[in-house]
């Protein structure tokens, strides 16, 4: 891969060196606009921006993952992500997609780091564990939190992809051995736009990538920094079993019938309710199909502790009170009856109290209770 | 009690009927008690609905009935809650009663000596209005956990309209708890505490009405409280 450092085209210059024309360049700047979920009528402004800004080089580091971002993010169909890579934005540095190796490869991270400081975008695919000096990943020689650090320090923005990166997904899931942290818990003082998922949607990731390039910022974000244009709604609120979710109509085993008629997964532990994606609208693997169309429930991928608060088949959750790994529902009835039997003791030796008095003293009238 | 054993030596005993809550106290706690009941009842359906509709998807509504249920109900809460704090300020002496004033001694004193009395199954002091432990029992279980059902509550209704008035009054809440469904389930956890509340007070109400001979049950009907004239219950007035 040809390394932009120092030269700096713009997506439009390198378009026009691998012999594309001028419509095929709009084309491209029309679909591009339209993964970002904008309208037409911004494709004159992206247009310009592909013309005029010279490509955002981009870091891509890896650090504890599986790689599952990156194979989502090749499968994008929209702007390919062909197009993406060699156009769009100059990718300086990526462990899995870099044709260079070994220290030459550490070098031209250096060599951004210290060449275009603030203007460089690092993007994070995993987190870092942090425990025991942070030993369980190294690169290089170095500890992946250090390699994180120093390119963060001068990033112009972070993007934290996926949901290692954003939560900490199974790494850190419970009891998360190796310390895992998510990059917003290390790196604080840079712009963080979080992309969770496991893996994100491919268009999504390029989506994203698009809106920066463009408009040389992040999009809007929600609380807890994600970009709210994907992440804005739950997948419940766009699920097309939602009909049968409102009617009462649930799938109660596998096989049964109404699996068969494709009633709503909630009393299968569908996670719809409870997870800001865009899987019911985007969809997977260019629009095919997601995990609900194909009859499994939504298992919560793209928000934090998914991994702890399964199990992924049942509605209630686990609550994670200290000691106490059960559902509310358990707690409650155990917590209702102790209540119930503590009145029912109590009846008891009143009972007790009243009977053994009147034998006592037969008669007598008590001074503090006045009878009638 | 075997009243033809007593009633010969048993003295005469007379009643003074005493005005203590007010119709906007009383009409507050049978909302109170009617919406906690009808929220708890249809917040465990929404946990699981077992009712299993038949036809078609667009002939029946059930799931989404009982959801508006719910809501209904918790906005009928929420102004009860309201309204109750009104007359918290500006209702009589014993609408204020029982106030877990934490700084004073008297409320600590009375919070010991009831909660003996209740134990050791003595008569002891009565009370007009809120004792202390009743006091405490009604800020954690009723106001406490209540504000928690509210906050949680709307946000998770608010999640329904992003950025809406709701998302902007209290969408905070949800990173707070930790995500939607970390939200969900503590809304269901404190919903059992209502459980809890509700086992415990119509039990101590029933004892402490038979107990204290004081007319409790109805009185949070009529208003009127009875007190034998030579005792000397607590009127709730300032020392
Ligand atoms: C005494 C007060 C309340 C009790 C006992 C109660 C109980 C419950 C329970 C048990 C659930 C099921 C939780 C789950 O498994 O997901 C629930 C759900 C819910 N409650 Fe409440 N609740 C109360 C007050 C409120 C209030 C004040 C609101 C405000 C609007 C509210 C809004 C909701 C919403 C939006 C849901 C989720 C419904 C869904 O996911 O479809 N609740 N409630
Ligand atoms: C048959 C059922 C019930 C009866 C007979 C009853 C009766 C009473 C009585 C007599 C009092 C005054 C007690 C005192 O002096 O401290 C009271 C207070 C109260 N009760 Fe109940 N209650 C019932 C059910 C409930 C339920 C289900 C709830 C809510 C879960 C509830 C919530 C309250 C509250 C919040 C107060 C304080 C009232 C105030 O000061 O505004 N009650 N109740
Ligand atoms: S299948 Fe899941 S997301 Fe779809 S309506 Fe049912 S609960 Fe909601
Ligand atoms: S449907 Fe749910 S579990 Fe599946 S990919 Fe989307 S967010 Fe993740």
């Amino acid at each position: 891969m040809a390394t932009s450092v120092g030269t700096r085209p713009t997506t439009w210059d390198l378009l026009r060196t691998h012999g594309f024309e001028r419509r095929d360049f709009l084309r491209f700047c029309a679909i591009t606009t339209a993964a970002m979920g904008l309208d037409a009528s911004f494709v004159p402004q992206v247009a310009h921006a592909f013309e005029t800004k010279p490509r955002i080089p981009v870091l891509w580091l890896h650090g504890l993952e599986c790689t599952c971002c990156s194979e989502s993010f090749i499968r994008s169909s929209h702007p390919i992500a062909q197009d993406v890579i060699l156009n769009m934005i100059s990718l300086d540095y990526d462990e899995t997609l870099q044709a260079a190796a070994g220290h030459q490869v550490e070098e031209i991270r250096r060599k951004m780091i210290a060449e275009h400081p603030g203007e460089y975008v690092l993007a994070v695919e995993g987190n870092a564990p942090t425990k025991d000096g942070g030993v369980y990943c190294t690169i290089a020689g170095e500890t992946f939190e250090k390699i994180l650090l120093e390119t963060a320090e001068h990033a112009k923005f972070v993007i934290a992809w996926g949901s290692c990166a954003s939560n900490g997904c199974v790494q850190a899931a419970s009891p998360n051995p190796t310390g895992a942290k998510p990059i917003h818990e290390l790196v604080h003082d840079k712009p963080i736009v979080k992309v969770p998922g496991c893996p994100p949607i491919a268009e999504v990731m390029t989506g994203l990538l698009a809106h920066v390039l463009t408009f040389d910022r992040l999009p809007e974000l929600d609380r807890v920094g994600r970009p709210k244009m994907f992440y804005g709604q739950r997948i419940h609120d766009k699920c097309y079993r939602r009909s049968f979710f409102d009617a009462g109509q649930f799938v109660e085993r596998w096989d049964d019938d109404g699996a068969r008629k494709g009633w709503c997964l909630y009393k299968m532990g569908c996670r719809g309710p409870t997870t800001y994606n865009s899987c019911s609208t985007i969809k997977w693997n260019g629009g095919v199909s997601f995990p609900i169309g194909s009859g499994h429930g939504c298992i919560g991928c793209s928000e934090a502790n998914f991994w702890d608060d399964g199990p992924f088949y049942s509605r209630l959750a686990t609550t994670r009170l200290p000691g106490v790994e059960t559902t509310p529902q358990a707690i409650g009835k155990v917590a209702a009856t102790v209540a119930a039997l503590g009145a029912a003791a109590h009846l008891v030796s009143f009972g007790a109290k009243q009977v053994l008095s009147r034998d006592a003293d037969k008669g007598s009238s008590h001074p503090e209770t006045p009878q009638r | 009690m075997n009243s033809t054993t007593r009633a010969p030596v048993a003295p005469q005993v007379t009643y003074e009927r005493i005005y203590v809550w007010q119709w906007g106290v009383r009409a507050f706690h049978w909302i109170n008690a009617t919406a906690i009941t009808v929220l708890f009842a249809t917040g465990l359906y929404i946990a699981d609905p077992f009712l299993s509709a038949n036809g078609e998807a667009y002939d029946v509504f059930v799931m989404a009935r009982i959801r508006q249920i719910h809501f209904a109900s918790a906005f009928l809460f929420a102004i009860a809650f309201v309204w109750r704090m009104y007359f918290f300020w500006f209702g009589n002496r014993y609408a204020r009663s029982g106030f877990p004033a934490v700084w004073k001694r008297k409320w600590w004193s009375d919070l010991v000596r009831q909660a003996t009395d209740y134990l050791t199954l003595n008569v002891g002091h009565g009370h007009l209005g809120h004792n202390a432990l009743a006091g405490l029992a009604y800020t954690l279980f009723v106001i406490g956990l209540g504000w928690c059902q509210i906050l949680t509550g709307f946000a998770l209704y608010s999640e329904s309209n992003p950025g809406g008035f709701w998302d902007g009054l209290v969408g905070w809440v949800i990173p707070l708890c930790g995500g939607s469904l970390r939200t969900h389930m503590t809304h269901h956890l404190f919903a059992w505490g209502f459980v809890v509340f509700a086992i415990a007070h119509v039990y101590i109400v029933l004892f402490d009405s038979r107990q204290y001979r004081n007319g409790l049950i109805g009185s949070m009907i009529t208003g009127f409280k009875f007190k034998p004239v030579e005792r000397g219950d607590d009127d709730g007035a300032k020392p």
